[in-house]
């Protein structure tokens, strides 16, 4: 998809989805754009514990992993 | 004073007799040169076989023709084809060695890497599983579609393990290949990012 953007790092085989979060977006959005359902956006809470604290706190930049 | 008479069969006899040793020294030669080249591929053949067959041919040709001149009783021949293959062999168990590391290493690299697509590919299948709706780009039946693709490349990859595990790694580096591409497609068909060691190779 198209905000699925490339991993790049060491580890060519790193299969990770990422998703950078642009302005606008929740993750209710973010949810139906990969899943086609706004209610599983807490799959990708849970995917970034190490980074979100609050599901309805994310920033514009932030690279969110998508289970 | 013995006539010339005498001399003529006893000269004939040292000569024969000359013929016949130098003929056998030829042909011991040869047996022994043939014997040497048989040790030494039959001491490597199974290994290089299973890592260079195409290879491994010429060897068995050499050591052939080296034994259908001595039946011929061409020891000259069967010995100078028979001398040069220990040495033959020796350049094969090198390349052999070679492809051998050469496999293991692609192995190891595919076994680090095509786990990862195959965790992802089924977390991102689970996930859509439970969805109501399905993304832009995804119908039903082509996600179903992913499915049957996602299973068969598990189940590919268990076969891949196992045919390393015993042994046969052109088998399962083979196996990984596939294994490697259907993940590709499912990956692609799903809307996921291919990792870049997995990406096809661009076009032209």
């Amino acid at each position: 998809m198209a905000g699925e953007e490339k991993k790049q790092g060491a580890d060519a085989w790193d299969a990770t989805q990422w998703h950078v979060v642009e302005k606008g977006e929740t993750l209710s959005k973010i949810s139906r754009k990969y899943y086609g359902d706004p209610n599983l956006y807490m799959k990708i809470f849970e995917a970034n514990k190490d980074v979100l604290k609050n599901p309805d706190l994310i920033k514009i930049g932030q690279k969110l992993r998508i289970p | 004073m013995k006539s010339k008479k005498f001399w003529v069969p006893v000269l004939l006899v040292v000569f024969a007799l000359g013929a016949a040793a130098c003929g056998s020294a030829k042909k011991e030669a040869a047996t022994t040169a043939i014997k040497a080249a048989e040790d030494s591929w039959n001491a490597v053949k199974a290994e290089v076989v299973k890592y260079i067959p195409d290879q491994a041919k010429g060897v068995d040709d050499g050591i052939k023709a080296a034994k259908e001149n001595f039946d011929k009783g061409n020891f000259d021949a069967a010995l100078e084809t028979a001398k040069v293959i220990p040495d033959r062999v020796k350049a094969l168990v090198a390349a052999a060695a070679a492809k051998k590391a050469e496999m293991a290493k692609a192995w190891e690299e595919m076994s680090g890497g095509l786990p990862k697509m195959l965790d992802a590919i089924k977390s991102r299948l689970d996930i859509l599983s439970q969805s109501r709706k399905l993304p832009a780009g995804l119908d039903k039946e082509k996600l179903e579609g992913a499915k049957g693709g996602y299973e068969t490349a598990a189940k590919m990859w268990e076969e891949a393990k196992a045919a390393f595990a015993g042994g046969n790694a052109t088998d399962a580096l083979a196996k990984g290949k596939t294994v490697k591409e259907k993940a590709v497609e499912v990956m692609t068909a799903l809307g996921m990012q291919v990792p870049a060691a997995a990406a096809p190779a661009p076009k032209g």
